[in-house]
């Protein structure tokens, strides 16, 4: 009976061990399921020190095995010092060398320039993500906490900071760099195929930092064409009544002050950008659903979802006009 | 031998210490205040009083009492507030408070004490004696304002103080049965525009629902103040209402004197556009001017005297000012904003015509 116990534990020690392996895997913030040039390229070093390391091991509990087994024969007086100078100096040297020159040789996709004159602007400010497509000769497109790419195009992305040290990671598409405050640093992104993948922030900033994430959205070039051109126009007036009560809350409630609807009176420039908002995927940084509900905790108790977030609460707003907000703004699309 | 002797003293402490309590339950000890303390108590009881008064400002550094208007700032509330029992010059010490035990010292025999020490005193009140603390601990600043007036009171003749405390014939009120307006005009005019110092924010042309919101904070201990919540504390809830209507129908004010035209002009920068380095958000989007449609829970500021406004950024600055549900929005924006930020958009705002809000 205890053998079966045993088992028992073995068998759902196995299950866990599986499925976090395989969790970690895939999915769409996973280093080991690259959908990038540059995350093909470190998930390959991985793979190539994986397989290294499995074989030093090999070797190192062979070389134990074998001098358990070979015990009572005099060891030569120059094994120990061949084995010290091969295995500690000579070994090492080649081992790290080839590494280095491997990961090296890594780099320069990660760096390389863009395919087209398409530079995207990325800050990082405490917790979320502000994006700036410059279109040359245009006016640039911002948005918030979503990044859209087409897919197999090299795009290089300037990455700022306004606060802190924040840094700029998205595992499935390529390495990550941090975000300096006072200095741009770049990093160029080429998506192999397309898809919805996770970006995070990899550098602590602050008390929400974990909560500071974003979607990277990656699509053939038609339809992130057509996406750029419709987040260039300005917002459509609401039409549905509760929406129009939201869009004359919006102005009321001096929501103006921090963000930007373009088309409208809305012009802050130190919040996100909203004039599309309600077409993304999340609120809040990754936080909710961009759904009425998502937008509606989100006004109401900013303090409590996202710690040191620079948005007040609006909770003391009576329930209707919350829903009248949320309808608002889930309709900019 | 020792430790027998420990044990007496320890019993005559016990039985002095029940003798005590006896005493004070056979309630021989008369409470009255109609015959007054011995005169060595009272000695005792005024030197334990100077002393601890003393020991609690050492090191206590003289409060600032620079601006001009603190003066007239004070002088309003000693009238509201301290007169009833401290009199006032020109007229008899007050014969209800001469009743008390002790007696209140008499208004211009308070300035004995040095500043500090009345600062002390006044923010914190007197035990045993009938003397309050300020109702709000949180404001300083008005605590400064009534010192101000008291270091003053020992010069202040009759004439003066009657022209400190009131700025015109309160009869001229319009609204006869609006009688608590007469309260109100001492200080905010019945004009609405305030003192020719800027002690008091002017009304005149501020919208009624703000008016409300605000009285109604200052009585719901949500916004702070040692002069203003006794006030809206006291008032019937239609006259909230209608003086909020009165003072929101008058017209605008003259326009300020324009101070400083190129912190005007900064501060038109600051009000319009926020100062998004530091995450400043612009004014003008509640606040006005412009946008007819903004919040009813945020104040015009046109025409608002500068002094003011710098004071309120700084009260939400060190989060003493509370105020009403959307108060909370403005901690962080003042916190955000340098001191010469404040004063640059105070000036902006003081130098707009005050054409109603």
């Amino acid at each position: 009976m205890g053998n079966n116990v045993n088992r028992g534990w073995a068998a759902i020690g196995a299950l866990v061990a599986g499925t976090s392996a395989l969790v970690g895997c895939s999915g769409p913030q996973s280093t080991l399921d690259p959908a990038g040039r540059g995350a093909a390229r470190i998930a390959e070093l991985f793979w190539g020190m994986t397989a290294g390391a499995v074989a030093i091991w090999a070797a190192m509990i062979g070389l134990a095995l074998y001098t358990v087994a070979r015990r009572r024969t005099e060891p030569s007086p120059r094994a120990p010092a061949l084995l010290i100078v091969g295995g500690g100096v000579v070994l090492p040297i080649v081992v790290l060398t080839g590494l280095l020159a491997w990961g090296l040789a890594a780099l320069p996709p990660l760096l390389a320039a863009s395919d087209s004159d398409r530079t995207i602007v990325v800050t990082g400010e405490q917790f979320w993500w502000r994006v700036r497509y410059l279109v040359p000769g245009g006016e640039a497109v911002e948005l918030a906490n979503e990044l859209r790419l087409p897919v197999g195009e090299a795009v290089e992305l300037q990455l700022e900071s306004r606060d802190v040290i924040h840094s700029f990671w998205v595992p499935a598409l390529g390495g990550k760099v941090d975000m300096i405050p006072g200095r741009r640093t770049r990093l160029t992104l080429e998506p192999t195929r397309t898809g919805v993948f996770r970006g995070v922030c990899a550098e602590y900033c602050g008390t929400s930092h974990a909560r500071m994430a974003f979607a990277v959205v990656v699509s053939d070039e038609q339809e992130f064409a057509r996406w750029l051109a419709q987040q260039a126009e300005p917002a459509r007036p609401a039409t549905e009544p509760l929406a129009v009560r939201g869009q004359e809350l919006f102005v009321r409630s001096g929501c103006g002050a921090c963000h930007t609807v373009r088309g409208t009176v809305a012009d802050g420039v130190i919040a996100p950008n909203l004039t599309h908002v309600g077409g993304r995927l999340s609120v809040g940084a990754g936080l909710l659903a961009s759904e009425p509900d998502g937008f509606q905790h989100w006004i109401a108790a900013p303090e409590r979802l996202k710690p040191g977030s620079a948005m007040p609460s609006f909770a003391m707003l009576p329930a209707d006009d919350l829903q009248a907000l949320a309808a608002y703004l889930e309709g900019l699309e | 031998m020792k430790g027998r002797s420990i044990l007496k003293a320890g019993a005559l402490a016990a039985l002095l210490a029940a003798g005590g309590f006896l005493l004070a339950a056979s309630g021989i000890v008369p409470i009255k205040a109609s015959s007054g303390h011995f005169a060595i108590t009272e000695w005792f009881l005024n030197f334990a009083k100077r002393r601890s008064v003393a020991t609690h400002t050492i090191g206590a550094e003289e409060p600032a009492l620079d601006e001009t208007w603190l003066v007239l700032k004070g002088a309003g509330h000693y009238d509201l507030g301290c007169r009833p029992c401290h009199g006032a010059p020109g007229s008899p010490q007050p014969r209800v408070a001469r009743a008390m035990t002790p007696p209140p010292p008499f208004g211009p025999e308070i300035a004995a004490w040095e500043p500090e020490e009345l600062f002390y005193i006044v923010k914190h009140g007197i035990k045993f004696t009938g003397m309050p603390a300020w109702p709000s601990q949180q404001r300083d600043d008005e605590v400064r304002a009534v010192v101000a007036f008291l270091l003053t009171l020992p010069d202040t003749d009759a004439e003066a103080y009657r022209r400190l405390v009131h700025r015109e014939e309160v009869a001229a009120s319009p609204d006869e049965s609006l009688v608590v307006l007469g309260e109100c005009a001492r200080c905010h005019g019945v004009d609405g525009c305030g003192r020719e110092l800027p002690a008091f924010p002017r009304l005149a042309g501020q919208r009624s629902e703000y008016l409300v919101a605000a009285l109604q904070a200052y009585a719901d201990d949500q916004r702070h103040s040692g002069i203003m919540q006794p006030i809206a504390a006291g008032l019937h809830v239609d006259d909230v209402r209608r003086l909020a209507d009165y003072y929101a129908d008058l017209p605008g004010c003259p326009p300020l004197a324009a101070k400083s035209a190129s912190a005007s002009t900064r501060g038109e920068r600051i009000a319009y556009l926020g100062v998004p380095e530091r995450r400043v958000p612009s004014c003008t989007d509640c606040h006005g001017p412009g946008f007819p449609d903004r919040s009813l829970a945020a104040p015009g500021l046109a025409g608002q005297y500068a002094e003011y406004l710098v004071l309120q950024l700084e009260l939400f600055r060190s989060r003493q000012r509370g105020g009403g549900s959307h108060a909370h929005l403005m901690d962080p924006v003042a916190s955000r904003m340098t001191s010469e930020q404040m004063y640059d958009v105070a000036m902006y705002y003081s130098s707009l015509p005050p054409t109603g809000q």
